[in-house]
Protein backbone atom coordinates (compact mmCIF):
# COMPACT_ATOMS: atom_id res chain seq x y z
CA UNK A 1 0.00 0.00 0.00
CA UNK A 2 3.11 2.30 0.68
CA UNK A 3 4.43 1.78 -2.72
CA UNK A 4 1.44 2.47 -4.16
CA UNK A 5 1.26 5.82 -2.35
CA UNK A 6 4.62 6.23 -3.01
CA UNK A 7 4.18 5.62 -7.12
CA UNK A 8 1.02 7.76 -7.73
CA UNK A 9 2.46 10.56 -5.58
CA UNK A 10 4.49 12.17 -8.85
CA UNK A 11 0.98 12.02 -10.65
CA UNK A 12 -0.97 13.88 -7.66
CA UNK A 13 1.85 16.56 -7.50
CA UNK A 14 2.23 16.74 -11.26
CA UNK A 15 -1.37 17.28 -11.27
CA UNK A 16 -1.21 20.80 -9.51
CA UNK A 17 1.10 21.91 -12.18
CA UNK A 18 0.03 23.43 -15.41
CA UNK A 19 2.81 24.30 -18.04
CA UNK A 20 3.43 25.99 -21.61
CA UNK A 21 6.79 25.75 -23.91
CA UNK A 22 5.11 28.10 -26.52
CA UNK A 23 4.41 31.27 -24.05
CA UNK A 24 4.09 34.74 -26.07
CA UNK A 25 5.61 37.55 -24.61
CA UNK A 26 5.87 41.48 -26.79
CA UNK A 27 7.19 44.42 -26.05
CA UNK A 28 6.74 47.75 -27.29
CA UNK A 29 8.57 51.22 -27.26
CA UNK A 30 6.49 54.05 -28.09
CA UNK A 31 9.24 57.30 -28.91
CA UNK A 32 9.12 60.21 -30.52
CA UNK A 33 10.76 59.43 -33.89
CA UNK A 34 10.44 55.52 -33.66
CA UNK A 35 7.95 52.74 -32.49
CA UNK A 36 9.61 49.20 -31.56
CA UNK A 37 7.78 46.15 -31.03
CA UNK A 38 9.37 42.47 -30.90
CA UNK A 39 8.05 39.18 -30.09
CA UNK A 40 9.01 35.68 -28.70
CA UNK A 41 6.76 32.47 -28.52
CA UNK A 42 8.96 29.96 -27.15
CA UNK A 43 8.60 31.09 -23.85
CA UNK A 44 8.33 29.01 -21.03
CA UNK A 45 6.03 29.29 -18.01
CA UNK A 46 4.81 26.89 -15.36
CA UNK A 47 2.18 26.95 -12.43
CA UNK A 48 1.64 25.20 -9.30
CA UNK A 49 -1.79 25.29 -8.52
CA UNK A 50 -0.92 23.97 -4.58
CA UNK A 51 1.44 26.63 -3.92
CA UNK A 52 0.83 29.78 -6.27
CA UNK A 53 4.05 29.59 -7.96
CA UNK A 54 5.11 30.81 -11.24
CA UNK A 55 7.90 30.98 -13.08
CA UNK A 56 9.29 32.22 -16.63
CA UNK A 57 11.67 31.28 -18.75
CA UNK A 58 12.90 33.54 -21.89
CA UNK A 59 16.08 33.30 -24.24
CA UNK A 60 16.36 36.79 -25.10
CA UNK A 61 17.88 35.77 -28.73
CA UNK A 62 14.46 34.68 -29.43
CA UNK A 63 12.70 37.56 -29.67
CA UNK A 64 12.15 38.65 -33.03
CA UNK A 65 11.93 42.70 -34.49
CA UNK A 66 10.25 43.83 -37.92
CA UNK A 67 14.05 45.16 -38.51
CA UNK A 68 17.19 43.35 -38.80
CA UNK A 69 19.16 45.82 -37.43
CA UNK A 70 16.85 46.53 -34.24
CA UNK A 71 17.36 43.18 -33.64
CA UNK A 72 21.08 42.98 -33.46
CA UNK A 73 20.88 46.16 -31.62
CA UNK A 74 18.58 44.52 -28.98
CA UNK A 75 20.93 41.52 -28.40
CA UNK A 76 25.05 43.37 -28.99
CA UNK A 77 23.99 46.64 -27.82
CA UNK A 78 20.99 46.68 -24.85
CA UNK A 79 20.29 43.41 -23.37
CA UNK A 80 23.95 42.03 -24.38
CA UNK A 81 22.16 38.23 -25.11
CA UNK A 82 25.42 37.05 -25.04
CA UNK A 83 26.34 37.98 -21.85
CA UNK A 84 23.04 37.52 -20.00
CA UNK A 85 21.56 34.69 -22.54
CA UNK A 86 18.42 34.14 -20.13
CA UNK A 87 15.58 36.16 -18.05
CA UNK A 88 13.10 34.94 -15.86
CA UNK A 89 10.49 35.76 -13.38
CA UNK A 90 10.52 33.67 -10.59
CA UNK A 91 7.11 34.68 -8.53
CA UNK A 92 3.14 33.38 -7.41
CA UNK A 93 -0.01 34.30 -7.94
CA UNK A 94 -0.90 35.41 -4.30
CA UNK A 95 -4.77 34.58 -4.74
CA UNK A 96 -4.19 31.41 -6.36
CA UNK A 97 -7.17 30.45 -4.34
CA UNK A 98 -9.41 32.44 -6.44
CA UNK A 99 -8.50 30.40 -9.07
CA UNK A 100 -10.35 26.80 -9.74
CA UNK A 101 -9.52 25.35 -12.61
CA UNK A 102 -12.51 22.97 -12.71
CA UNK A 103 -14.53 26.00 -13.62
CA UNK A 104 -15.03 27.77 -16.61
CA UNK A 105 -14.42 31.46 -16.24
CA UNK A 106 -12.34 34.51 -16.20
CA UNK A 107 -10.05 35.00 -12.46
CA UNK A 108 -8.23 38.37 -12.31
CA UNK A 109 -4.71 37.44 -10.07
CA UNK A 110 -2.26 39.18 -8.56
CA UNK A 111 1.40 38.25 -9.68
CA UNK A 112 4.53 39.18 -7.35
CA UNK A 113 8.01 38.24 -7.74
CA UNK A 114 11.10 38.92 -9.27
CA UNK A 115 11.88 39.67 -12.60
CA UNK A 116 15.59 39.50 -13.97
CA UNK A 117 16.78 41.21 -17.32
CA UNK A 118 20.23 41.58 -17.98
CA UNK A 119 22.04 40.14 -15.10
CA UNK A 120 20.13 42.84 -12.88
CA UNK A 121 16.54 41.61 -10.52
CA UNK A 122 13.94 43.80 -9.58
CA UNK A 123 10.60 42.91 -7.28
CA UNK A 124 7.67 43.60 -9.61
CA UNK A 125 3.46 43.65 -8.98
CA UNK A 126 1.23 43.00 -11.87
CA UNK A 127 -2.34 42.20 -12.41
CA UNK A 128 -3.26 39.82 -14.99
CA UNK A 129 -6.09 37.07 -15.64
CA UNK A 130 -6.92 34.00 -16.26
CA UNK A 131 -9.65 32.15 -18.65
CA UNK A 132 -10.47 28.40 -17.73
CA UNK A 133 -11.64 26.86 -20.93
CA UNK A 134 -12.24 23.32 -20.41
CA UNK A 135 -9.07 22.88 -17.80
CA UNK A 136 -6.31 25.08 -19.77
CA UNK A 137 -5.45 28.61 -18.54
CA UNK A 138 -5.05 30.95 -20.24
CA UNK A 139 -3.07 33.89 -18.36
CA UNK A 140 -2.40 37.03 -19.79
CA UNK A 141 -1.15 40.37 -18.47
CA UNK A 142 -0.10 43.69 -19.02
CA UNK A 143 2.92 45.58 -17.13
CA UNK A 144 5.71 48.52 -17.66
CA UNK A 145 9.77 48.18 -16.78
CA UNK A 146 11.81 51.24 -16.48
CA UNK A 147 15.10 50.12 -18.58
CA UNK A 148 17.20 51.92 -16.23
CA UNK A 149 16.18 49.50 -13.37
CA UNK A 150 17.94 46.84 -15.79
CA UNK A 151 21.07 48.45 -16.18
CA UNK A 152 20.27 49.15 -20.04
CA UNK A 153 21.19 52.28 -21.13
CA UNK A 154 20.52 54.36 -23.94
CA UNK A 155 22.71 56.45 -25.72
CA UNK A 156 21.63 60.37 -26.15
CA UNK A 157 21.66 59.70 -29.81
CA UNK A 158 18.59 56.88 -29.72
CA UNK A 159 16.95 58.80 -27.25
CA UNK A 160 14.28 60.29 -29.85
CA UNK A 161 14.04 56.43 -30.91
CA UNK A 162 13.77 54.12 -27.95
CA UNK A 163 11.51 54.89 -24.89
CA UNK A 164 12.79 54.69 -21.66
CA UNK A 165 10.34 52.29 -20.10
CA UNK A 166 8.45 49.44 -22.42
CA UNK A 167 5.36 47.78 -22.21
CA UNK A 168 4.96 44.21 -21.83
CA UNK A 169 2.13 41.83 -22.95
CA UNK A 170 2.66 38.18 -22.06
CA UNK A 171 0.23 35.34 -22.84
CA UNK A 172 0.29 31.55 -21.51
CA UNK A 173 -1.61 28.81 -22.60
CA UNK A 174 -1.05 26.22 -19.82
CA UNK A 175 -2.00 23.28 -20.08
CA UNK A 176 -2.14 20.66 -16.90
CA UNK A 177 1.52 18.61 -16.78
CA UNK A 178 0.63 14.93 -17.69
CA UNK B 1 27.16 75.51 -66.38
CA UNK B 2 29.38 76.99 -63.88
CA UNK B 3 32.15 74.58 -62.37
CA UNK B 4 30.87 75.61 -59.02
CA UNK B 5 27.31 74.96 -60.26
CA UNK B 6 28.20 71.24 -61.43
CA UNK B 7 29.96 70.11 -58.44
CA UNK B 8 26.83 71.14 -55.99
CA UNK B 9 24.55 69.05 -58.15
CA UNK B 10 27.08 66.18 -57.94
CA UNK B 11 27.81 66.40 -53.91
CA UNK B 12 23.99 66.68 -54.22
CA UNK B 13 22.96 63.76 -55.84
CA UNK B 14 26.01 61.47 -54.18
CA UNK B 15 24.23 62.69 -50.65
CA UNK B 16 21.24 61.13 -52.03
CA UNK B 17 22.61 58.28 -53.10
CA UNK B 18 24.49 57.53 -50.20
CA UNK B 19 21.30 58.15 -48.14
CA UNK B 20 19.41 55.83 -49.80
CA UNK B 21 21.74 52.84 -49.91
CA UNK B 22 22.61 53.51 -45.92
CA UNK B 23 18.82 53.24 -45.57
CA UNK B 24 18.13 50.30 -47.72
CA UNK B 25 21.20 48.36 -46.72
CA UNK B 26 21.98 49.06 -43.00
CA UNK B 27 18.52 50.59 -41.44
CA UNK B 28 16.47 48.38 -43.19
CA UNK B 29 18.67 45.32 -43.90
CA UNK B 30 17.04 42.25 -44.48
CA UNK B 31 16.93 39.69 -41.89
CA UNK B 32 19.34 36.90 -42.97
CA UNK B 33 17.94 34.29 -45.26
CA UNK B 34 17.49 31.63 -43.17
CA UNK B 35 16.60 29.02 -45.14
CA UNK B 36 19.15 29.40 -47.74
CA UNK B 37 22.16 30.49 -45.71
CA UNK B 38 24.89 27.49 -45.41
CA UNK B 39 24.43 26.11 -41.64
CA UNK B 40 28.20 27.26 -39.28
CA UNK B 41 27.80 24.21 -37.69
CA UNK B 42 26.21 20.33 -38.37
CA UNK B 43 25.91 17.96 -35.97
CA UNK B 44 23.70 14.96 -34.13
CA UNK B 45 20.68 16.30 -32.46
CA UNK B 46 21.33 14.18 -29.73
CA UNK B 47 25.36 15.47 -29.72
CA UNK B 48 24.00 18.61 -29.18
CA UNK B 49 21.72 18.18 -26.35
CA UNK B 50 24.83 16.40 -24.55
CA UNK B 51 26.95 18.93 -25.18
CA UNK B 52 24.67 22.07 -23.70
CA UNK B 53 23.96 19.75 -20.96
CA UNK B 54 27.01 18.91 -19.95
CA UNK B 55 28.79 22.22 -20.73
CA UNK B 56 26.41 24.58 -21.38
CA UNK B 57 28.40 28.14 -20.81
CA UNK B 58 31.18 26.75 -23.94
CA UNK B 59 28.16 25.19 -25.87
CA UNK B 60 26.10 29.08 -25.30
CA UNK B 61 29.55 30.85 -26.52
CA UNK B 62 29.81 27.98 -29.30
CA UNK B 63 26.25 28.01 -30.78
CA UNK B 64 23.82 31.04 -29.83
CA UNK B 65 22.74 33.30 -32.17
CA UNK B 66 24.31 30.87 -35.11
CA UNK B 67 22.56 28.78 -37.67
CA UNK B 68 22.68 25.70 -36.87
CA UNK B 69 22.20 22.14 -38.86
CA UNK B 70 21.05 18.73 -36.85
CA UNK B 71 19.77 15.50 -37.87
CA UNK B 72 18.24 12.61 -35.63
CA UNK B 73 15.14 11.01 -34.94
CA UNK B 74 12.31 13.57 -33.73
CA UNK B 75 9.40 12.43 -31.00
CA UNK B 76 6.65 14.31 -32.13
CA UNK B 77 5.14 17.62 -34.05
CA UNK B 78 3.44 20.46 -31.72
CA UNK B 79 1.31 22.72 -32.69
CA UNK B 80 0.97 25.81 -30.75
CA UNK B 81 -1.25 29.26 -31.53
CA UNK B 82 1.34 30.72 -34.04
CA UNK B 83 3.67 27.93 -35.01
CA UNK B 84 4.32 23.81 -35.77
CA UNK B 85 7.56 22.56 -32.85
CA UNK B 86 9.39 19.34 -34.28
CA UNK B 87 10.91 17.83 -30.61
CA UNK B 88 13.84 15.95 -30.34
CA UNK B 89 13.24 14.23 -26.63
CA UNK B 90 16.14 12.79 -24.64
CA UNK B 91 15.07 13.54 -21.27
CA UNK B 92 12.39 13.59 -18.73
CA UNK B 93 12.33 16.75 -16.88
CA UNK B 94 9.86 17.87 -13.73
CA UNK B 95 7.92 19.63 -16.56
CA UNK B 96 7.64 17.20 -19.02
CA UNK B 97 9.95 15.84 -21.47
CA UNK B 98 13.37 17.86 -22.32
CA UNK B 99 15.46 18.65 -25.68
CA UNK B 100 15.66 20.34 -28.78
CA UNK B 101 12.37 22.17 -29.83
CA UNK B 102 12.44 23.44 -33.88
CA UNK B 103 10.12 25.91 -34.47
CA UNK B 104 9.40 25.59 -38.13
CA UNK B 105 9.40 28.68 -40.80
CA UNK B 106 5.56 28.53 -42.11
CA UNK B 107 6.30 27.29 -45.66
CA UNK B 108 7.36 24.43 -43.70
CA UNK B 109 4.26 23.63 -41.34
CA UNK B 110 3.04 20.90 -43.32
CA UNK B 111 6.09 19.39 -44.57
CA UNK B 112 6.85 17.97 -42.14
CA UNK B 113 3.81 15.39 -42.27
CA UNK B 114 6.21 13.91 -45.06
CA UNK B 115 8.38 12.44 -42.50
CA UNK B 116 6.54 9.71 -39.88
CA UNK B 117 6.66 10.22 -36.24
CA UNK B 118 10.29 8.67 -35.14
CA UNK B 119 11.75 9.35 -38.30
CA UNK B 120 15.10 10.85 -39.49
CA UNK B 121 15.42 14.55 -40.12
CA UNK B 122 17.67 17.46 -40.34
CA UNK B 123 16.51 20.88 -39.78
CA UNK B 124 18.27 24.09 -40.20
CA UNK B 125 17.92 26.79 -37.93
CA UNK B 126 19.02 29.49 -35.77
CA UNK B 127 20.37 28.63 -31.79
CA UNK B 128 18.01 31.34 -29.70
CA UNK B 129 20.10 29.15 -26.45
CA UNK B 130 19.43 26.59 -23.71
CA UNK B 131 16.35 27.80 -21.23
CA UNK B 132 17.43 25.11 -18.67
CA UNK B 133 14.92 22.48 -20.11
CA UNK B 134 15.60 22.53 -23.67
CA UNK B 135 17.61 23.86 -26.88
CA UNK B 136 15.20 26.44 -28.61
CA UNK B 137 15.89 26.61 -32.42
CA UNK B 138 13.47 29.26 -34.15
CA UNK B 139 13.24 29.85 -37.97
CA UNK B 140 13.60 26.36 -39.38
CA UNK B 141 13.83 24.39 -43.06
CA UNK B 142 13.64 20.67 -43.52
CA UNK B 143 16.96 20.23 -44.87
CA UNK B 144 16.60 17.15 -47.84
Amino acid sequence: MILAFASALPLALNAQKFITKNGQISFVSVAPLETIEAHNDQVNASLDMASGDFNVKVLMQSFEFKKSLMQEHFNDNYVESDKYPNSSFVGKITNIRDLDTTKDGTVTVQVKGNLTIHGVTKSIDAVGSFQVTEGTLVGTSKFTITLSDYNIAIPMVSSGNISKTIDITVKFTLTKLS
Amino acid sequence: MKTWLKILITLCLAGIVSAFLFNHYVINKPHPDYEKEPAKFSLKASELYKQYTTDRKTSEKKYNGQLIEIDGKYTRVEKSDTSSIVVFAFNQGMFGDEGIRCTLLPKYKTAIAAYPKGSEVKIKGFCSGYNDTDIILTKCSIQK
